[in-house]
């Protein structure tokens, strides 16, 4: 028995509540080597994994966390470019609208004043054509006036005046008109 | 209940006597209650989800609960240390726990509050020296080198204070309840003493520890900081 390294001891000593000697001493030992022991068990079993995961999960949500703030920029850039965009075709829009405008009021007035002087011609042509009318009318009427008047005196001339006078108012015209005839 | 901290074997080491105590004892199921729930924990690890619910929630909430403590204490430079007094705190506070159901509490043993003690003032030499290096040696001389003995004695003040405060309170619980099993009728004897536990042991019992280790914490970091 003696030679053995460790062996229980057949007496036990009393407890105690507390005591400075060597087993005091002995315990404190045994009592940090247990904490150490401990410490290093609950640190790698449950401690540092644990931490590990919650680290990871953080990182993990940072991340898409961070993607998503990446992708808001993103996108507030591209409506900002976007808008940038519209308000540049907004202006290029009015521009064109303002460009039509003005060449559609130059139109405007080149085919109004072609319009004047379309309607000048017309207005000439017609007053040239009613003056030509008019003339035409005029010969017409004074044609129908003389023939008019010529069946009016041949009627008159055969109801009021007999052969003989008839004669002689036809020699007496037929001589007037020799007479302007021959000083024509 | 007795005062006593009974020795259970008497063990001889190469001719040195060690007594094994009821303390040692304890704390030796202690240990084995928390590497097994360590280990459920760690097996429940492989199957956390994004969104915890149940039981990791209480895993997650433990742990990320003490290393925001320890984090804010220490500071992100020690930082690393954390995981100590993690099993410092869950310890401690296990001890407390256990002494409901009729164990004696190992933290009711100034063996075991000046072990924790001892491992703190050594972890605060060693985070002064490694972090401070001379400036930490030099702080034992200041303001004047004349202070020496007295800082040297500040300094070694701290692990005794620190042991004897956590001894001394967890003790007066075991000696008040002592008293109560010893002085009152049997017929007391039941039910009410939960009560009595719950304060002395538990609720007094967290209190110490989180003085305990928030004490022992500051003592690293104004060893370490600059």
């Amino acid at each position: 028995m003696q030679d053995t390294v460790v062996f229980l001891s057949q007496t036990v000593p009393e407890g105690r509540v507390f005591g400075l000697d060597t087993q005091t001493l002995i315990s404190i030992g045994i009592q940090l080597f247990n904490a150490i022991i401990l410490a290093v068990a609950l640190g790698f079993i449950l401690y540092n994994p644990v931490k590990d995961f919650l680290r990871k999960r953080t990182e993990g949500i940072q991340k898409k966390i961070d993607d998503s703030d990446a992708a808001m920029l993103k996108a507030k850039e591209l409506i900002a470019e976007y808008d940038a965009k519209i308000k540049e075709i907004d202006k290029e829009r009015l521009e064109i609208l303002e460009a039509t405008r003005l060449k559609a009021s130059e139109e405007s007035k080149l085919i109004l004043e072609d319009a004047k002087l379309e309607a000048v011609e017309i207005k000439k042509r017609s007053a040239d054509s009613v003056s030509a009318e008019k003339s035409r009318l005029k010969e017409e009427t004074r044609i129908y006036i003389i023939e008019l008047a010529s069946l009016m005196a041949k009627k008159y001339i055969t109801e009021n005046i007999d052969e003989d006078t008839q004669e002689k108012l036809f020699e007496e015209s037929l001589a007037k008109m020799e007479g302007a005839k021959w000083q024509s | 209940m007795i005062l006593n901290i009974d020795n259970l074997w008497v063990l001889n080491v190469a001719g040195v006597e060690v007594w094994i105590t009821e303390t040692i004892f304890n704390t030796w199921l202690i240990m084995l209650f928390l590497i097994v729930l360590a280990v459920i924990a760690r097996i429940k690890l492989k199957s956390f989800e994004v969104i915890p619910t149940g039981c990791q929630n209480v895993i997650e909430s433990v742990v990320e609960i003490f290393d925001n403590f320890a984090g804010d204490a220490l500071g992100e430079k020690l930082s690393y240390i954390s995981p100590w007094y993690f099993m410092v705190f869950v310890y401690l506070l296990t001890s407390c726990v256990f002494s409901i159901f009729g164990f004696r509490a190992p933290s009711a043993d100034w063996a075991t509050t000046f072990a924790l003690a001892l491992a703190s003032f050594s972890l605060m030499l060693i985070m002064g020296f490694k972090h401070r290096k001379g400036q930490y040696l030099k702080s034992f001389f200041e303001p004047h080198f004349i202070f020496f003995p007295l800082n040297l004695i500040g300094e070694l003040a701290k692990p005794v204070s620190l042991s004897f405060r956590l001894f001394g309170n967890m003790l007066s619980g075991t000696i008040i309840l002592t008293l109560y099993y010893a002085l009152t009728p049997l017929f007391v004897q039941f039910g009410i003493p939960v009560f009595l536990h719950a304060f002395f042991d538990v609720v007094f019992g967290a209190i110490q520890t989180y003085i305990f280790v928030i004490i022992s914490l500051m003592y690293v970091r104004g060893a370490a900081a600059d």
